[in-house]
């Protein structure tokens, strides 16, 4: 017995035509410059590289055992999670915060906005240009100030963290900004109730405010993990070659960058690429999982 | 209500804007971005990593292109970003029309025929003479007896120390009779208990500007004339790096956290060392530094008591162009020009640097008379070429983060030698 088919009116085959109209341009950039080059170095990633992407040879799993045996990679993966723990939850308190200190009616409320969004709009090697200066154990600003000789960036000890807090300080006002959606989004009458039944406004931020964007906090929680896992530029603008610190705060990515673009390593590089997408993965969907217990979708 | 509009889409723009510059980090770590772009509608694309020789590159290519009348325009990409750009392009094949060689690299370019092969258009011409070139640089960019750049300059090393600071101390300055052992008993009289003043600054990766040059004084080697074995575990090697692992001892210099932060030429002009080495490359940016002109100068640097040599590792640029160019014939007559007698003589006499041309360095003095400049020439005596392999790169960085350990006092000079030639051995061992 067939089933009747139904049928497609004009109207329907139209709006099929444009849904895929729109969406083929974001779909094929996804596709050749982000999923096809995902699965090129995961195939590199068995191979031993030749010069200029000639002359590979396959090498199977060898680039995996020599990574598992090398320190370095362990650290920068340590390294690299240090630095998560630290700006993931720093970052999104005090976005949090500001941003609802900012969606009050206030005097100055765009001022301050565009204040805090400014470092997201400067270049990243800008912003970490200045930061170097202002932690130069010698010469900069801070040590300065406090009148202290703290190697803030050169100190193995305490680098990485230096390096976070530049990390919290570019990425807040991004976080704000996606905050402060989420908060118009709260209806203004749970709050009138809830002033009536006399609920102080610290009361009203954890019973009212967290509840109501926790579909928000998810994004930017599961994106500035992502994020974070992938920090490259700060520590490639602010710690030199000649840093004693560098092998307690290199990154997965930045040590990726050192075996494939300066010691031209490329097949090893894509191994350590590999492992920091299958640890991204793994972070990812435990986030997916555990969103079940504090998101509220309503 | 339009100027709402109006914001919110400037505010997109700018998030777009911010999105695709924190991209780059992610993707391919910087290898992005244009691969340098091989000449559009004829003008030849020039890529150079030195901002400070931009200026008299331009003043020499504005004469060339009135020679010829083909236009020539240089881009500036730091030397951090040079090679990634450099290789990126290569292997997309679209490599800049003209740009510079370095040792470290260049065996890889050629080996690949990514390089215009220039043999024969060097025989012909009526411009160069190769026989005017040192030696050493044509081999640096010769590959199974082809060339495949035509030299641009030579470098050297000179001895810069704070005329103040030795004034205040009362010690004469540093001059030709100068050892290794009076350099190590200087640094530590310049160098101020309370940490305000170091006698001197040398870092882990200051191989050419550095320790380099005290291991050839000494009748050591990096690596053997074959390239096959390293030198680090050669006794006079050793010895060499004790001179320096003195310094470090004696407290002559100052921590290494401190020099990563701020390297030797830093703490030079802002008068926290005495002494440094410094090659002639950074004579242009020196004259731009008022607390330099006024408080320093240079000198030859020390040399060996027992063999006494004083030798200078020395190095030259090439410049080389795309061998899949689309106008390689202008790129041909470009470096032609760049590397003739005339623009020779017009490089030195801008202050550009020394030129590779015989004889045509005499001027390159005279571009900063408040310095002894003649100190660097005197230093091409006793020149040694600039320690060089196929992977140049791979065996020199690991070196310097295993001297990290000796700079930092964890480790002796002499294991850490030891086990920086068994890595390299091992690293050599895989270029064969």
């Amino acid at each position: 017995m067939a089933k009747p088919k139904k049928k497609v009116t004009s109207r329907e085959r139209s709006e099929f035509r444009w849904g895929w109209a729109f969406i083929i341009p974001t779909m094929l950039g996804l596709i050749i410059l982000n999923i096809i080059p995902i699965f090129q170095t995961i195939y590199k990633s068995f191979f031993k590289t030749g010069d200029f992407g000639r002359g590979n040879i396959f090498v199977g799993l060898e680039n995996y055992q020599t990574m598992f045996a090398d320190s370095q990679v362990w650290q920068a993966l340590i390294n690299t999670i240090k630095y998560a723990i630290v700006e993931v939850p720093f970052s999104i308190a005090i976005s949090l915060v500001l941003a609802v200190l900012l969606n009050r009616k206030m005097k100055g409320r765009s001022v301050y906005r565009t204040i805090f969004f400014l470092p997201m709009v400067a270049a990243p090697a800008a912003v970490a240009m200045v930061w170097r200066w202002l932690f130069n154990a010698d010469f900069g600003l801070i040590n300065h100030v406090f009148g202290v000789h703290v190697n803030w960036v050169s100190d193995p000890n305490i680098a990485i963290f230096s390096i976070a807090v530049i990390g919290i300080w570019s990425i807040i006002g991004y976080n704000m900004v996606l905050f402060l959606a989420g908060l118009q989004e709260v209806p203004g009458d749970y709050y009138e109730a809830a002033d009536i039944d006399g609920a102080s406004g610290v009361r009203q931020f954890f019973s009212i405010t967290l509840p109501l964007i926790s579909p928000t906090i998810f994004f930017v929680l599961v994106t500035r993990v992502i994020g974070a896992l992938q920090v490259f530029d700060l520590i490639f603008m602010v710690m030199d070659k000649s840093n004693p610190a560098l092998i307690k705060t290199q990154s997965l990515v930045y040590l990726f960058y050192e075996y494939s673009f300066r010691q031209k390593n490329q097949g090893y590089g894509s191994a350590i690429v590999v492992l920091l997408l299958v640890v991204i993965m793994i972070v990812t969907v435990f986030q997916m999982i555990g969103q079940k217990k504090w998101v509220y979708y309503n | 209500m339009k100027l709402k509009r109006v914001a919110a889409l400037a505010m997109a723009g700018t998030m777009v804007f911010s999105l695709s510059a924190c991209g780059g980090g992610s993707g391919d770590g910087g290898g992005s971005g244009s691969g340098g772009g091989s000449g559009s509608g004829g003008d030849l694309s020039v890529m150079i990593w030195d901002t400070y020789q931009e200026a008299g590159l331009k003043e020499i290519l504005a004469d060339f292109t009135e020679e010829t009348g083909i236009g020539a325009e240089i881009q500036v990409v730091p030397w951090n970003e040079y090679w990634t750009l450099l290789e990126a392009g290569a292997q997309g094949g679209d490599m800049p029309d003209v740009f510079w060689m370095h040792s470290n690299e260049s065996e890889r370019y050629m080996s690949n025929d990514m390089l215009l092969d220039l043999t024969d258009k060097i025989a012909e011409s009526d411009l160069i003479d190769v026989s005017k070139y040192p030696e050493d640089i044509k081999n640096l960019y010769t590959y199974e007896d082809k060339m495949y750049a035509v030299p641009k300059d030579v470098d050297t090393i000179a001895l810069w120390y704070n005329k103040t600071m030795f004034d205040e101390a009362g010690i004469p300055y540093p001059d030709e009779t100068w050892t290794w052992d009076k350099l190590v008993e200087v640094a530590k009289q310049l160098t101020k208990p309370d940490g305000s003043q170091y006698g001197f600054a040398m870092r882990n990766d200051t191989n050419q500007e550095g320790y380099y040059n005290i291991v050839y004084d000494m009748g050591g080697q990096i690596i053997s004339d074959d390239k096959t074995t390293s030198g680090y575990d050669d006794p006079n090697t050793i010895k060499a790096m004790q001179v320096v692992e003195q310094l470090i001892k004696d407290g002559s210099m100052p921590s290494i956290e401190t020099m990563s932060e701020n390297g030797p030429d830093v703490l030079l002009k802002s008068g926290k060392t005495a002494m440094s080495f410094h090659g002639s490359w950074m004579i242009s940016s020196f004259k731009e530094e008022d607390y330099i002109k006024e408080n320093c100068d240079c000198a030859v640097m020390p040399m060996d008591a027992e063999s006494g040599r004083r030798v200078s590792i020395y190095n030259g640029l090439g410049w080389a162009a795309a061998a899949n160019g689309d106008n390689t014939e202008n790129a041909w007559k470009l470096i032609e020009y760049l590397g003739s007698e005339e623009a020779q003589v017009k490089q030195a006499e801008l202050g550009v640097t020394m030129s590779a041309w015989d004889g045509t360095s005499e001027t390159w003095v005279n571009c900063a008379p408040e310095f002894n400049l003649q100190a660097y020439l005197d230093m091409r005596d006793d020149m040694v070429i600039r320690p060089y392999s196929r992977n140049t790169v791979t065996w020199e960085n690991r070196a310097s983060e295993l001297l990290k350990e000796a700079w930092a006092g964890n480790m002796t000079m002499e294991d850490t030698c030891k086990q920086i030639a068994e890595e390299m051995n091992a690293t050599l061992a895989e270029e064969q």
